[in-house]
């Protein structure tokens, strides 16, 4: 054996040391990076969604969601395994009956427009909800077994329920319970619409909003309550920070490319090329909280009342190809109805089905569908094996216009599926949701706890059930878990809802894990996503490197 | 004169009411009612369906609800916004002011650009050129020309910032995007215009009392020119309102374009509406605009 010369290894060794030693967030060597924390400066970011409305207590838009937390807080936040953490709030108490949630209240806390914070602002912030038309979706969903808010001292609130619902923590903590200013309420002209007019707790006011170009933050000087969860505490480090509004995703990775913003979120797989090839740009990615992306089969219309032709359709798909042929291996495959990130992900469901089309044509041919029409697709008493889809066109992202095509030609080929994609208005839309005439129905949600979303689309009583499943024991298996305060009781109830849904029923085709991405320039230090809902987060953290 | 002046202004009022009739009409005869698209995706029950109907009133008769927004418009007021939960003529005011900025920008580039490009390429091959390249600027979509304008100008060279509305900069990119395909269209027509002038016989009276070919073309023939490109105003107003939707979109402009493509796609119908009554109102501005640029251009118009 040659011996190995000590320069050799001295150079192997500095170069590991000084690697080691540099930040985490720094590049290739020899590549400026933003450094220490600083104070000051302005930061341009370029944003994909304007926001509809900037009232936080409307908030629909989960990209929306990093404009809300730089000027609103809630009264908890959640760490990174879907617990919580104090916020506005410094810890509360559950009844042992469930019924009564006490909240503890920050005493030192007062929003941009000077009004104090406090367990009356609370009870304001709630009763807002109670009054006819503010938010007829948030009253009727998360606040329905809400009985009434008392204050009982200033820094001491209480929520009480006509039943248990351990959901009401996570309202708490999502933008639709943040805290406006009692003032605001009373007397902003647009209150639904929000903006200038509406004062919050957080780390930075919003002072100017141009529609259809900018919103424009500067930093709140008093702003001293961060949660435990943040990486620093007093006021944020940017002097100001605008969010430019670029629909286009080309738009926006050259405006970044050429300096004229600093950062960007929203950068689709075609353009993370041109982001990783260059040293002076960083990405990063998070995977959201809440379902994933999945097609719903409509057991209520027929071919899908049969569990045989919802097997096979969904073996039909080799969902790993049709997302590598989409998203250019970027995509996250979903192998269950709740996200991979949620506590409540069941891994066993991994590899227990799909992409056997041998398998999916075994089946349809023991349901019957054995002829062929001229086209190639299955038939059945004169009947093509057909199953519609209805995409929204204002609601459609991540190019799931495209992946539909894509999963259309799959079933086609692999099983002799008519797979029908219509795009269209969101009025023809909910037309064809309302009529039935529709039998794959897909769907994302960005909850943070993804047990609000397992009631919303699975229950019989959910306002988003739009695949006829009615069983009892799925609607005592989602009851149980919305109404235990304990994690383990919670996981196993919704391990049982994921058993039901994909192995028993073959209800749901879970396609992928909705994610966003984040572009920066090097020089901008501390984005990043915020923990368990995996959206990029507010500005609060984020300095500029000289 | 006041008779003519009255009788185009109640004309106006017609097209108004009738362009703001037939959106109501297509509007009501579209798939899913307005409480669907209050809704959107969101959730979705009996109760939820009965608060927005009462919030908004949707539980009138539609040709009441139509009459009362007839009532209201003509007192000014244009109702609320169901997306934006804002006054509508508020909305469309603060947008209003960079979409007619941009038009006029474009509208001055294109004009000019096809008055030049006509003028100066008479000769054979040149000619040629220009057709060709005239030809490719009328069929390139907006869209594309816009993403390569960016990509050079203001990507590559960083002369121009893209995004929004700061000044003359950023409007340059835009204003060119739009007024292209303008030049190229007017600048065909007018050199059609111009051929046929100078074959005139009165091009080879003023020929022949010793001008010079410029002064014919210029003088002369321009001037004949110009009629079929007046005609042209209304497609123009046309295409500005168009073509604005989708430059606003790429270089991230204010402006009414987004806000009616966000109107038109979740179904607002108090904004599509004022959209619509507003393009009408537009047109019927310009139109009346190129009758009276006619008679400034054609003398002979004046007499009958």
């Amino acid at each position: 054996m040659r011996r190995i010369r000590p320069a050799v290894v001295i150079t192997v060794l500095a170069l590991a040391l000084t690697s080691a030693c540099s930040p985490a967030s720094s590049g290739a060597a020899g590549v400026p990076d933003a450094g220490q924390p600083v104070s000051g400066g302005s930061l341009t970011w370029a944003v994909e969604t304007e926001p509809i409305t900037f009232n936080p207590h409307q908030y629909a838009q989960a990209k929306a969601r990093l404009l809300v937390w730089n000027t609103f807080e809630a009264l908890l936040t959640h760490d990174g395994q879907g617990g919580y953490v104090p916020w506005l709030a410094t810890g509360y108490d559950v009844s042992s009956d469930g019924k009564t949630y006490t909240f503890k209240l920050r005493t030192d806390v007062t929003f941009s427009d000077g009004e104090k914070f406090d367990a009356a602002a609370v009870k304001a912030n709630i009763d807002q909800f109670l009054v006819e038309g503010y938010n007829p979706g948030v009253l009727a969903v998360q606040l329905r077994y809400l009985d009434k808010v008392e204050v009982v001292d200033p820094a001491t609130v209480a929520f009480h329920l006509k039943q248990p619902d351990v959901l009401l923590l996570d309202f708490l903590s999502t933008p639709q319970g943040a805290q406006i200013s009692p003032k605001s309420l009373k007397e902003a002209k647009n209150l639904k619409a929000g903006g200038p007019e509406l004062a919050g707790t957080g780390p930075f006011v919003l002072d100017r909003y141009t529609a259809g170009q900018e919103v424009h933050f500067v930093r709140n000087p008093r702003y001293n309550w961060a949660p435990s969860t943040a990486k620093h505490q007093g006021p944020a480090y940017l002097d100001d920070i605008t969010y430019r509004f670029l629909k286009e995703s080309s738009v926006r990775v050259g405006a970044l490319t050429s300096g004229q913003v600093q950062i960007v979120e929203g950068v689709p797989a075609t353009d993370e090329a041109l982001i990783t090839a260059n040293p002076q740009l960083t990405l990063s990615r998070g995977l959201n909280s809440g379902s994933a992306y999945s097609y719903y089969l409509n057991s209520a219309n027929a071919p899908f009342d049969d569990l045989r032709v919802r097997q096979a359709f969904r073996e039909a798909v080799d969902v790993d190809a049709v997302l590598d042929g989409v998203y250019r291996g970027t995509a996250t495959r979903a192998w269950s109805v709740i996200g991979p990130t949620s506590p409540f992900y069941d891994k066993s469901l991994e590899k227990t089905y799909g992409g056997d089309a041998a398998e999916a044509n075994r089946l349809l041919d023991e349901a019957g569908w054995t002829a062929r029409d001229a086209e190639g697709f299955r038939v059945k008493d004169g009947r093509r094996l057909t199953v519609r889809l209805v995409q929204s066109a204002p609601f459609v992202r991540d190019r799931r216009d495209v992946l539909a095509q894509a999963v259309q030609a799959a079933v086609k080929q692999s099983a002799g599926i008519d797979l029908n994609v219509a795009l269209v208005d969101q009025g023809t839309a909910t037309q064809a949701l309302a009529d039935g005439a529709y039998e794959v129905f897909d769907n994302s949600r960005a909850d943070t706890d993804a047990g609000a979303a397992l009631g919303l689309l699975l229950h019989s009583g959910g306002a988003i059930n739009r695949i006829g499943v009615k069983d009892p024991a799925l609607d005592t298996a989602i009851e149980q878990g919305q109404a235990s305060g304990d994690q383990a009781k919670r996981t196993e109830a919704y391990r049982q809802v994921q058993k039901f849904v994909i192995t028993d029923q073959a209800l749901v085709l879970p396609l992928y894990a909705p994610a966003d991405q984040l572009a920066a320039s090097v020089k901008v230090g501390g984005a990043g996503f915020e923990p368990t809902a995996g959206v990029p987060g507010s500005a609060y953290d984020i300095w500029l490197g000289k | 004169m006041i008779k003519a002046v009255a009788r185009r202004v109640a004309a106006g009022v017609v097209v108004l009411w009738a362009a703001a009739t037939a959106a109501y009409l297509a509007l009501l005869a579209a798939p899913g009612d307005i409480v669907d698209a209050i809704i959107g995706d969101g959730a979705d029950t009996p109760q939820i369906r009965a608060q927005i109907i009462a919030e908004w009133n949707l539980d009138r008769p539609a040709i009441v609800q139509y009459l009362d927004y007839l009532l209201r418009a003509a007192r000014g007021d244009l109702g609320r916004s169901y997306l934006l939960q804002r006054p509508v003529g508020e909305v469309i005011g603060e947008q209003i002011l960079p979409t007619v900025q941009l038009a006029l920008a474009a509208a001055v580039i294109g004009v000019v650009l096809a008055l030049v490009l006509a003028v100066t390429t008479r000769h054979r091959w040149v000619r040629r050129v220009s057709s060709t390249a005239e030809l490719m600027l009328v069929s390139t979509p907006p869209f594309l020309s816009g993403i390569v304008l960016l990509s050079v100008f203001s990507f590559r060279l960083g002369w121009f910032p893209v995004a929004g509305d700061q000044g003359w900069a950023a409007l340059a990119l835009p204003a060119v995007t739009l007024g292209l395909p303008i030049a190229g269209v007017l600048s065909q027509v007018l050199r059609d215009g111009l051929d046929r002038a100078l074959d005139e016989p009165f091009a080879v009276t003023a020929r022949s009392r010793g001008l010079t070919e410029r002064a014919v073309l210029i003088r002369h023939a321009l001037r004949h020119a110009l009629i079929p490109a007046v005609t042209l105003l209304g497609w123009l107003t046309g295409v500005l309102i168009g073509g604005a939707v989708i430059i606003e979109q790429v270089f991230g402009r204010p402006g009414l374009g987004q806000v009616t493509l966000q109107a038109v796609g979740n179904g607002d119908m108090p904004v599509v509406l004022a959209v619509v009554v507003l393009a009408a109102a537009a047109f019927v501005v310009i139109n009346t605009l190129a009758d009276l640029a006619y008679l400034l251009i054609d003398p002979r118009l004046r007499r009958s």
